[in-house]
């Protein structure tokens, strides 16, 4: 089986391997997005600093909305552990991506174990949706269906704004709707935990919910059970903090990591015409992409056959599909070590990163 | 390779060695002198001192609420960035590449993070690999979690609970235990805002005396050699002094550590009710051997103050600058990610004085640790300036001279003369730390010692000598020359390894089943994970 192309030509992976550090050290705005397991991006920041380059998740907005709730604001968060076995109240914020949806399901299904809360006569926790009806809600079990809190039309931080100010009891223009039965649920709730992402939820919405829950913890306990949007995209912005002290949109086009949230947006910089290179690592099957400027494009990714448009694709394996990797887990709220489910000869990310530093100048070797 | 150092002031607490002499090391171990033959490489340290590399025993470093605090706090960075230099990623400010460099700089060789969350060993053991040139270790923290608290609350045996124990310390791949703030962080899922040694957990029954006494109890069994390391309750209370003195007498004969003592040393005299209670507390500490401490000085500027005493950061987030902080309920202990400027005001000079005091109050240097708790006192480059206020009478009183008046009245920091010696330093950052974790092999300049060793080049400025190291070498090699690194190597993180028990590992395969709805296996980690070569070191439980 093919693994490396340049253009359309089948190559040996060595070669194809330094073609593409050869397109990185004459690049002038090399841009990279990965969509990756924790090696694979270790690896990958420790090129971008070596070749100047800028990075982000390969859908970049939506991780970078759940950043910036942390490098703007802060957070009060509960491992997911916990909330399962402590939350006895849980409050569905927005709409959550389908990776969660069973997790919803399983606390739909199960009671607390910790501490002892009045779970009312049916023994089940209580389970409230903010949003509209139109969302594409998770199921819960036995056909139970969560009590909307909903303000209408109104966006999903209009609600979360009129809910919080309902519960401190000032007036709105708008009521939310079953707020009685969202007000009493929490006046008797011993931890009630607010599952949010930054999928579907604009940046003042999650401060909101935040300050809903900071409302909360005048009197009592609650919390926000984060739920990312990208499992591979939070455990490389997790990654890229310890290893630049930032999380991705991070940039070392002056030879030292910058931050900045707009400027190394990597999909802006491909819209915009800044970048003459992309390197995409992404280890599921990827679209064709269309052809931009002169943009060169390098591919990592798990195909049989040359991404159309790149310049050079190299085959690479799917983490813990084909080669053991480091993910990050929203089951348990950390990484996790997975082994390969179908082993295969397909190499990781890390290992092919690797080899097109190698390829791009005789310095030391990286350190990841 | 044979390397002679030579011509050096040699500093070898240990081994008795004090004065001008050759060290030699042959490849990564030191050696005697060789009856013949010449030397590979010489290294000139005439005019130097020559010390074994230092450990740092309580170094907030890596893992979940460091990595967070980087997270809330990306303007930190300019702060902590270093000038471009040619290893990779060492100009990344803030970062665990920077955290080794600045470190090795520095001529320390070994430190330990020492809050690990068990759930997060594999981010955490991820974190300390990426810090390069130096060991690293860390402690597994316990006393808040669900299934030690059920076992003590049902009268479990001693054996159960060691056996959990062992199991916490094998796979996390501890060098310790640790416990914070016991039973609070779970109390505190309960509502429960302040927490004292003698309270109870709520739901389960038991008082945070009882959980601190199992796990020393546990530890000192297992031969863990690194006492139970204890993060008292009260952290940062006015009169705080009362809890330390009374987890001191907890002790009762057997090892226990009590971490970052500053922060405890507050007494509730004068008209703002803060006080120093230094003296009483280092009177407490001279007069129990069982007993070590370290101190987690304050110095004054802009930190982030990281802890998993969830308890203690939720009440303190009003205090935050800027004003944003993170505060997580963890499946034990959680933490708090709160920033903090330590001003030159009353409380921030009472602080300050209040760790230099504990420092030179308490006589032994063997029982007294070099910590500032970082980031929480203050980030650990504040070393040098901290060694300077230690061994210079003059330096501090130059210092206290722009501090606040009235809180200098509260404190006895003017009265002491003491300053501490090259030997002393020695013991405390080297010699001390080596016995206190069961590090045989370091922290002394004895033939068969792993050379970890720092050179520093004489100098009147007590903070530059000490600050920029004229050679470091770590496992032989050397690693800064002049203050600079030359490059990177990839150090161990330090581990015990007592094998688990066959039934509890069934009985917790069972627990997280039921309770998380997850097999035992999404909590553990084989060393590959880690994609390092050799990432652990073994040590030894004591005998």
């Amino acid at each position: 089986m093919a693994v490396a192309w340049i253009g359309n030509r089948e190559t040996l992976v060595e070669r194809a391997a330094a073609h593409a550090a050869a397109l990185l050290g004459s690049s002038r705005c090399p841009v990279f997005s990965l969509d990756t397991d924790i090696h694979g991006t270790r690896a990958a920041i420790a090129l971008a600093e070596r070749v100047g380059a800028a990075y982000d998740h390969a859908d970049g907005a939506a991780v970078s909305r759940e950043a910036a709730l942390f490098t703007d604001k802060g957070a009060m968060t509960v491992a997911p552990g916990e909330a399962r076995r402590r939350a006895d109240v849980v409050v569905v914020v927005g709409e959550l991506p389908q990776i969660h949806h069973q997790f919803v399901g399983e606390l739909s299904a199960t009671v607390p174990d910790l501490s002892t809360p009045d779970l009312s006569a049916r023994n089940q926790r209580e389970i409230f949706l903010i949003g509209s009806n139109e969302m594409s809600a998770p199921r819960l079990s036995n056909g139970r269906i969560a009590t909307l809190l909903s303000c209408g039309e109104a966006s999903l931080g209009a609600t979360l704004a009129a809910l919080r100010a309902q519960w401190r009891g000032r007036q709105t223009s708008r009521p939310v709707s079953n707020f009685d039965d969202f007000a009493k649920a929490l006046e008797a709730a011993h931890f009630p935990v607010f599952l949010f992402s930054g999928d579907a939820t604009e940046g003042l919405a999650l401060e909101m919910l935040q300050g809903l829950v900071t409302d909360l913890n005048r009197k009592s306990r609650a919390s926000g059970l984060h739920l990312p949007a990208s499992e591979n995209g939070w455990g490389s912005a997790l990654a890229s903090t310890w290893m630049t002290g930032f999380p991705l949109r991070t940039g070392f086009a002056r030879g030292f990591p910058e931050f900045d949230p707009w400027r190394y947006d990597v999909a802006r910089m491909i819209a915009a015409g800044e970048a003459d290179l992309h390197l995409r690592i992404s280890s599921s099957i990827v679209q064709p992409q269309k052809k931009r400027n002169r943009m060169a494009l390098i591919a990592l990714a798990k195909t049989q056959e040359p991404v159309a448009g790149a310049a050079v694709t190299i085959a690479i394996g799917e983490a813990g599909v084909d080669h053991q990797a480091v993910v990050y887990s929203s089951r348990t709220g950390s990484l996790r070590s997975v082994d390969a489910r179908a082993a295969s000869e397909l190499p990781s990310a890390a290992t092919v990163i690797r080899l097109v530093a190698s390829h791009v100048s005789a310095e030391a070797a990286l350190p990841c | 390779m044979l390397t002679k150092i030579a011509g050096g002031d040699i500093i070898d607490p240990v081994n008795g060695r004090l004065g001008k002499g050759d060290l030699w090391i042959s490849d990564d171990k030191i050696v005697a002198a060789p009856a013949a033959g010449a030397a590979d490489r010489t290294i000139d340290a005439a005019g130097c001192i020559v010390m074994a590399g230092a450990i740092d025993i309580h170094s907030h470093i890596g893992g979940g609420n460091v990595n967070t605090a980087r997270l809330l706090l990306p303007e930190q960075h300019a702060a902590h960035q270093a000038r471009p230099a040619t290893t990779p990623l060492s100009n990344a400010g803030w970062s665990t590449f920077q955290t080794g460099c600045l470190y090795a700089k520095m001529g320390f060789t070994t430190v330990v993070e020492p809050a690990m969350s068990p759930g997060a060993a594999l981010h955490t053991h991820l974190e300390l690999a990426d810090i390069p040139i130096i060991d690293k270790a860390t402690l597994a923290i316990l006393g808040n979690d669900d299934f030690l608290l059920s076992m003590i609350r049902d009268d479990a045996s001693s054996t159960m609970i060691e056996d959990y124990v062992a199991w916490t310390v094998a796979s996390t791949r501890a060098l310790g235990v640790k416990v914070i703030n016991a039973g609070a962080a779970a109390a505190f899922k309960e509502n429960v805002r302040t927490f004292s040694l003698d309270d109870v957990v709520p739901f389960y029954g038991v008082s945070s005396r009882k959980i601190v006494k199992t796990l020393q109890a546990a530890v000192d069994s297992l031969g863990v050699p690194h006492p139970l390391h204890v993060h008292c309750n009260n952290l940062g209370s006015p009169g705080s002094a009362d809890t330390a003195a009374a987890t001191i007498a907890a002790a009762e004969g057997l090892p226990l550590h009590l971490a970052h003592l500053q922060f405890y040393g507050y007494g509730t005299e004068g008209k703002r009710r803060f006080s120093s209670a230094a003296a009483r507390l280092a009177e407490l500490v001279n007069a129990t051997p069982e007993v070590t401490i370290d101190i987690g000085q304050v110095m004054f500027g802009q930190t982030v103050t990281v802890s998993s005493d969830v308890m203690r950061q939720f009440s303190a987030r009003g205090s935050a600058q800027p004003k944003k902080s993170v505060i997580h309920d963890g499946d034990g202990n959680g933490g708090g990610i709160v920033p903090y400027s330590y001003g030159k005001d009353f409380y921030g000079t009472m602080q300050w004085a209040i760790g230099l005091e504990l420092f030179l109050l308490i006589d032994d240097p063997w029982r007294v640790f070099f910590t500032t708790d970082h980031p929480n006192g203050a980030p650990f480059t504040v070393y040098p300036a901290l060694f300077e206020l230690l061994m210079s009478r003059e330096a501090r009183t130059e210092m206290m001279a722009g501090l606040s008046p009235p809180a200098m009245a509260l404190s006895t920091l003017a009265a002491i003369d003491r300053e501490y010696t090259f030997e002393e330093i020695a013991i405390m950052t080297r010699a001390a730390p080596a016995r206190l974790l069961g590090l045989t092999d370091r922290g002394h300049l004895g033939a068969g010692a792993t050379a970890d060793i720092a050179v520093y080049r004489r100098d009147q400025n007590i903070a530059k000598m000490l600050g920029q190291a004229a050679y470091v070498f770590k496992d032989g090699d050397l690693v800064v020359q002049d203050g600079e690194i030359t490059h990177y190597r990839w150090g161990k993180a330090l581990r015990l390894n007592p094998s688990p028990d066959k039934a509890m590992l069934r009985r917790l395969e069972d627990y997280h089943q039921q309770r998380y709805g997850l097999s035992l296996d999404w909590f553990d980690f084989p060393d590959t994970a880690i994609a390092r070569e050799q990432p652990f070191g073994e040590v030894a439980c004591r005998t």
